[in-house]
């Protein structure tokens, strides 16, 4: 189980919405960062990301190392979550 | 008691007994369906006595007219190897009705169908529930709703009403295809699964340029979905390729953001219809439309766009656009890769060939929406198609079990 998990989204982004219904099917807890709320962080996903793209998922493990997941991918979403 | 029950191994074993609980294990392993009597139990006591001829010794394992007391792992593998046992293995399996690969419109539309005549379905999504749908900012043309509605609403609307009677959705891929006769065969990345009956409804994809800088650019100045990625681009300049409604749609969503849009069509025309067209003119303040204009290179500085080179085709000069992105729909590409090598007919493009029933070239096997071949790539149409697949998924049922009765 990760430590926490922040998602960067946006209101019309489908792929978003797959990340957050697929980590809840899972019960886990993640704090959204919505980037048409916050543009001002959009720098901090861009950073994270290397990309201009939502959904950047961020997990945090249990000893501190991160994991950045570009995109809806389960391929990397699950192992990097479980 | 039935015949079956009559043949259905079982072990008679006891709760301390870590022997017997190996040979449970072992046998569940195998997927062995066989009944366990507790000896501590009186009558099954009697009843182990009286099969092993007075021996009190568990596991005693009882198969057939085989009675065998503690058996070895080799022993219990080659008995259980029997005819009947290996009936029961195979009803072990994780058997459906139908199976949907695909949870787009035309999957979604199809198991509302389905399971509403309570045929039990289940769908494999890889990617979005709703598809390209439920990346398409808004759709206007959607029968029933009037004001228009957009794509992510749309999907969430298909996907409660195909939940409300009971549709299995699962987050998951189906990578092969193989005909077993009554069931057929679905690998997927949860496992095999067999269905009776099988809706093919990939739908298909935006597709690449295939030019310099695409790749290097992809997803940091190169997106092919504009509601994921449009919102990076405030105040910024554009490029969006393409002419057909894809195209005009998403540059109308763009100006949200961009300043500046310069949409580069390669053929002498824009595609989109007629409506989208008054559209693009209703913003021309932000966007240009230059036709006859090939797209064919992205320059960046490494880490970001900065430039398109492309060529206008009636004075052959190559012609350059200042941007900070390029969004790209250019049309779309069957998905289809999946089924390359299997017995199902695929026509010249890669789309799925059906008959009029839209059954395809493997029987049980159907297809609905932009996957099959002669689609017209529209909502509407993979909603209709997506109906009539159900019924006929329902119609290939009723004959397939009289079949089987009869």
């Amino acid at each position: 189980m990760p430590k926490n998990i922040t998602i960067f989204t946006t209101n019309t982004c489908a792929y978003c919405g797959m990340v957050k219904k697929w980590l809840g099917a899972k019960g886990m807890n993640y704090e959204e960062v919505n980037l048409d709320e916050h543009p001002d962080r959009q720098k901090e996903a861009m950073e994270l990301s290397g990309q201009l793209t939502v959904p950047v998922t961020v997990v945090t493990k249990q000893d501190d190392s991160r994991e950045v997941i570009v995109g809806y991918n389960l391929g990397k979403l699950a192992p990097a979550v479980a | 008691m039935t015949e079956v029950d009559v043949q259905k191994p079982v072990v008679y074993g006891e709760k301390w007994c870590s022997f017997c609980r190996a040979l449970q294990e072992l046998l569940d392993s195998l997927g062995v369906v066989y009944e366990y009597k507790d000896v501590g139990r009186e009558d099954n006591k009697a009843e182990m006595l009286k099969r092993t001829g007075g021996h009190f010794l568990v596991p005693t394992f009882v198969i057939g007219e085989t009675v065998i007391q503690n058996p070895s792992v080799e022993k219990v593998k080659e008995l259980v190897d029997m005819p009947e046992a290996k009936e029961e293995t195979t009803s072990d399996r994780e058997t459906h009705d139908a199976v949907m690969i695909g949870a787009g419109p035309a999957a979604l539309s199809a198991a509302i169908y389905t399971t509403r005549e309570e045929i039990e379905t289940v769908l494999y999504e890889k990617g979005v529930i709703g598809g390209l749908a439920a990346i398409t900012d808004w759709v206007d043309n959607y029968p029933g709703f009037p004001k228009g509605l957009s794509g992510m609403d749309l999907s969430e609307g298909l996907r409660q009403q195909a939940e409300r009677f009971g549709a299995d959705i699962r987050l998951g891929e189906v990578t092969k295809i193989e005909d077993e006769g009554e069931y057929k065969k679905l690998t997927t990345t949860d496992g095999e699964v067999y269905a009776k009956a099988v809706l093919i409804a990939t739908g298909s994809d935006y597709k690449r340029l295939g030019i310099p800088g695409e790749d290097t650019y992809y997803g940091r100045g190169v997106h092919f979905c504009a509601t994921c990625d449009g919102a990076f681009y405030k105040d910024k300049r554009l490029v969006v390729v393409g002419g057909g409604n894809s195209a005009a749609q998403e540059a109308v969503f763009l100006t949200r953001f961009a300043t500046k849009i310069d949409m580069l069509v390669r053929s002498d025309k824009l595609r989109a219809s007629e409506i989208l067209q008054q559209e693009l003119e209703k913003n021309s303040d932000k966007i240009t439309v230059h036709l006859n204009t090939t797209t064919d290179e992205i320059v960046g500085d490494g880490t970001s766009v900065n430039k398109l080179i492309g060529t206008d085709k009636e004075s052959g000069k190559q012609v350059e656009f200042e941007t900070d992105g390029v969004f790209v729909f250019i049309g779309l590409k069957p998905n289809t890769g999946f089924l390359q090598g299997s017995a199902i007919e695929l026509d010249k493009i890669g789309m799925i060939k059906t008959n009029h029933e839209l059954e395809t070239s493997m029987p049980g096997v159907f297809c609905a929406g932009d996957v099959r071949s002669g689609a017209t790539m529209q909502i509407a149409s993979a909603t209709g198609e997506g109906a009539t697949a159900a019924l006929m998924i329902r119609k290939y049922l009723e004959e397939h079990e009289r079949k089987h009765t009869s």
